[in-house]
């Protein structure tokens, strides 16, 4: 009886493993119609999204949405500074992007 | 003397090529989801949180469930090849609960690689997220392997307790780099459930 049960999970997980295969490919984004317009939006879309989220609602990251990153940064050159030397669990991304691309993308996420 | 107890030729070619096949595939499998990770578009979107405050959590949660389940299931393999003697005397059903226990640890993982996959895809952003990502294409090629040493017969006696230690321990540097760095490094906030 037990073994009929485990043999029947299994069949279940191998179900499982079919539907997230199924799910990787049909549920596949329209890139046409969400490629980020602004060179700010094309780098947090590739370099902060996956922590703040693509909407900057946060994730692993804080909120940057709705005027959370000006409210804790007041001084945009404040939130450079700690975009670009990164703290704690923040990667620093002083090495991986310009000084422009920094203020792109730091001006980016208080339009959010 | 030797030459009665070693294995005939034909016999230990017939092992290799199946070692070989069932290498091959897993190697494909964590090939393919590596492939898939780096192509895909990451949608950066959280699909699901069912009672979680966000996806995150969820992930790191089902991840820390998986991890107990395969502790589990790594003592009830010990049990099996009598690496301890907890119960004195094994039940019949030892072998099934081995395999429903790391079944289920397998089932949970599969929303967390969804969502990093569909989500987040193959990133190198930091050391860290480098190593996570390698370690979970390889965690499913080296399960795979795992899968197919049960059911492909003639592969060696040892490969079963190797594989699945193996990913065991894949499954290990997965929470530590996934889980556990998000429980004490998580920044002020960002609550942990």
């Amino acid at each position: 009886m037990f073994h009929k049960f485990v043999n029947a999970i299994e069949v279940l997980a191998l179900i499982g493993v079919a539907v997230v295969v199924v799910l990787l490919f049909a549920n596949e984004p329209d890139t046409g119609s969400t490629t980020p317009s602004t060179p700010g939006a094309q780098i947090y879309a590739a370099s902060c999204a996956s922590c703040h989220g693509a909407d900057g609602g946060g994730g692993i990251g804080p909120q940057l949405a709705g005027g959370a990153a000006a409210e804790r940064f007041p001084d945009v050159a404040d939130q450079i500074t700690f975009v670009t030397d990164g703290s704690g669990s923040m990667p620093s991304f002083g090495g991986r992007l310009s000084p422009a691309q920094l203020r792109q993308v730091v001006e980016y996420t208080r339009t959010l | 003397m030797a030459e009665t107890l070693a294995a005939p030729a034909h016999t230990t070619a017939a092992a290799t090529r199946r070692l070989v096949v069932v290498l091959l595939v897993g190697g494909a499998v964590a090939v393919a989801l590596g492939v898939y990770g780096k192509a895909h578009d990451p949608t950066h979107e959280q699909p699901y949180t069912w009672f979680f405050t966000s996806t995150i959590q969820l992930k790191v949660w089902f991840a820390s469930a998986a991890l107990a389940l395969a502790i589990a299931q790594v003592l009830l393999g010990m049990r099996l090849y009598d690496k301890i003697s907890i119960p004195r005397h094994a039940p019949s059903w030892l072998g099934d609960a081995h395999r429903l226990v790391g079944t289920l640890a397998f089932v949970i993982t599969l929303p967390v690689a969804y969502q990093c996959l569909w989500a987040l895809g193959f990133q190198s952003t930091d050391t860290r997220v480098l190593v996570h990502a390698l370690l979970g294409c390889f965690f499913y090629g080296v399960f795979t392997v795992k899968v197919l040493s049960v059911r492909v017969k003639g592969l060696p006696d040892r490969m079963l307790p190797i594989v699945g230690g193996v990913v065991f321990a894949a499954l290990v540097g997965l929470w530590v780099t996934s889980a556990l760095w998000f429980f004490t490094s998580r920044p002020a906030g960002i609550p942990a459930t």
